[in-house]
């Protein structure tokens, strides 16, 4: 498990583990409304503004969280506006071609300084009072400099604000605000194993140009919890099952595995229809040969037997692997996305939604791949926007000091059986029709939010009076 | 790039200028067209479509002027007539949750501007757009932004929409999802 949050945790006399416990102000206990190893989801989590102000500081100052892909800034000097956590930053590539994410605020008067959603630049300039920074961040010029007296101006001090951890893995760049957080590797873990097999499966990904953006009035644990969700998909979906671009068997998702991973890294791999169009993650078959040659055997077996998959690295980030139609009368063909939550208010989110492709795939390929994501997810997508009404809907409702009361129901799966045949790491359960995976992300949620207090709870969760 | 037409030239005769009565046939073509998405009556409104329809939303970003209006290669919307007619068959199948009970929306064309394209009978026509949404008990939300449109003329007063580039102001779209037509 990662060291990055404040847990304290010690091992008493009788071996069960003691974790500090959260009260909440209205005496409740986090640990006791929010109990994943029952699937029992309290609803007061989700629209609840204490809850969001402590998942702020404990979740979004702390964590790892993706930033952006470093083919989005190919060239020296490019610059995307993204966020880290919640926080605006400056992703760009420095004039020696380090990629590199700064706070977006300037250090003088804290204004916003990077004011576009992409550029090439060799200096940023603040428009405010004029202080201008390297792309590498260095505090080139302040204002006025010569009405600075002695010492009131220490330049060498006053870069951009870094990203305190910023790591790359297979392209794809995360930042943590916590100096303390483990390394991106560490706190991948296995989850590197899975990410192999979607952004190296051929060689290389690529992003496509820019993500699309949009808001929805939603608690962003709504989206992030929809996305390791198969047996949503028939009911959601309906309008698509009726038209004839999903099987009409509600079962036609559960033919799959589910994996928990350490750190709350969850996914799933699910066969299509027993067709070629749905093998190898969708991909024109003159890509297969290389699953054998970037991949070792067990992941090339996965990416030749598969046609969906959806991962989600811990908590907001997540790739969405489908082989679909993009209309009626086309043939189904292979999409890649990702996707990000980030939570703008309890019950506001902004949504990044990318098109991602390999890079050496043929020219037919990607505009295909293109128009069906186009045409299936995103805001626009026949997919997508019906999942949006489902998010709000459950927004909606959990406003209340009724409904907070109760929990969600996500049990299903408690007692699954393990997947002994499947080659990868992570504690893998056959059938992904199940509430394995959103479990794992809620107990990696409850043990991001505890912090130390005077309350103890013993290893069933009931808070104990502090000794 | 995608700099926008300005179809008005001074001096130059422009056959739908204002007051003509192509010009009145145009206008009418697109109040009616903002009727039926208005009513409801999807069917009808995909049928002033041509076969050969490009319907594209790009998605718009914030940049300095000098880099242009921000227009993308990605887009909101990339449909020919089957994605088209897809969208309308799921509006009809009563299970696309996101219309399912419909929004009421409200599409407002003003500012239009037409001017022969380049193939015969053709019009290049733009339009500023207002689109309200209002769905469930909640507020409206609204779209806002500039159409660009090829007009094809079969006969007198009738159309198909042959080229559609929805250029929106929003760089984050912040109406929840792009479930209604534009």
């Amino acid at each position: 498990m990662s060291s990055g949050s404040r847990v304290k945790s010690k091992r008493s006399g009788n071996g069960s583990r003691h974790l500090a416990a959260t009260r909440l102000s209205n005496g409740e206990y986090l640990e006791a409304i929010v109990r994943p190893a029952e699937g029992l989801i309290s609803r007061r989590i989700f629209a609840d503004p204490e809850v969001y102000n402590m998942e702020l500081e404990r979740i979004f100052g702390k964590a790892w969280f993706f930033i952006g892909h470093e083919s989005e800034i190919p060239k020296p000097g490019d610059i995307v506006a993204r966020q880290c956590g919640v926080d605006p930053v400056i992703f760009v590539r420095d004039a020696s071609g380090t990629v590199r994410a700064f706070l977006n605020s300037c250090r003088h008067r804290g204004m916003r300084i990077c004011r576009t959603d992409r550029d090439n630049a060799t200096t940023l300039r603040c428009p405010y009072h004029g202080w201008s920074y390297s792309t590498s961040g260095e505090l080139l010029a302040a204002s006025s400099e010569h009405h600075y007296g002695e010492g009131e101006l220490d330049k060498s001090r006053l870069g951009l604000i870094p990203v305190a951890r910023l790591g790359s893995y297979r392209g794809l760049v995360f930042g943590s605000w916590d100096a303390g957080a483990p390394t991106l590797e560490t706190w991948l873990g296995d989850m590197r194993w899975y990410m192999d097999i979607i952004f190296g499966r051929t060689g290389e990904i690529e992003f496509v140009g820019v993500p699309q953006v949009w808001e929805v009035e939603c608690a962003w644990k709504f989206a992030t919890d929809n996305f390791t969700d198969n047996f949503h998909v028939y009911w959601a979906h309906q309008s698509l099952v009726e038209l004839g671009m999903l099987p009409s068997d509600p079962d036609f998702a559960s033919h799959g595995t589910m994996v928990t991973l350490g750190n709350g890294h969850i996914l799933h791999f699910v066969h299509g229809p027993p067709m070629d169009a749905f093998q190898g993650m969708g991909l024109p078959k003159s890509l297969w040969p290389r699953f054998k040659e970037k991949l070792n055997t067990g992941q090339a077996h996965i990416a030749q037997t598969h046609g969906y998959s959806a991962g989600t690295m811990w908590p907001n980030f997540h790739w969405l692997q489908l082989v679909t139609a993009g209309d009626t009368r086309s043939e189904p063909v292979g999409i890649l996305n990702l996707r990000l939550e980030i939570p703008l208010s309890p019950t506001r989110t902004r949504m990044y939604s990318w098109f991602a492709i390999d890079k050496d795939a043929p020219a037919e390929y990607r505009e295909a791949s293109y128009k069906t994501y186009v045409r299936t997810f995103g805001p626009g997508g026949i997919f997508d926007q019906d999942d949006m009404e489902n998010w709000e809907e459950c927004t909606a409702a959990a406003r209340g000091p009724a409904a907070k009361r109760y929990t969600l129901h996500h049990r299903m799966g408690l007692r699954r059986a393990r997947d002994a045949s499947w080659p990868g790491p992570g504690i893998s359960y056959v059938d992904s029709y199940g509430e394995m995976t959103q479990r794992a992300w809620y107990a990696e949620w409850l043990r991001r939010m505890q912090s130390s207090s005077s309350a103890r709870l013993d290893r069933a969760g009931r808070a104990k009076a502090a000794p | 790039m995608n700099e926008v037409v300005v179809p008005f030239r001074a001096g130059t005769e422009n056959p739908c200028s204002a007051g003509t009565a192509l010009y009145g046939e145009i206008l009418e073509f697109l109040y009616r067209e903002a009727a039926l998405l208005d009513d409801g009556r999807y069917s009808e409104w995909l049928g002033l479509f041509a076969e050969d329809i490009q319907y594209v939303m790009p998605v718009r970003t914030t940049q300095f002027r000098t880099r242009g209006a921000g227009f993308q290669d990605i887009s909101f919307f990339d449909e020919n007539i089957n994605s088209l007619t897809t969208r309308v068959q799921r509006l009809q199948t009563n299970a696309a949750w996101a219309e399912t009970p419909p929004s009421r929306t409200r599409h407002f064309v003003t500012n239009v501007l037409a001017q022969p394209a380049a193939q015969a009978s053709e019009y290049a026509v733009t339009t500023n757009f207002m689109i309200t949404r209002t769905r469930s008990d909640q507020d409206y939300q609204l779209f806002t932004g500039q159409r660009e449109d090829t007009l094809r003329r079969l006969a007198r007063g009738e159309y198909r929409i042959a080229r559609r580039r929805i250029l929106v102001d929003q760089t984050v779209i912040t109406g929840t999802n792009l479930s209604i037509l534009f």
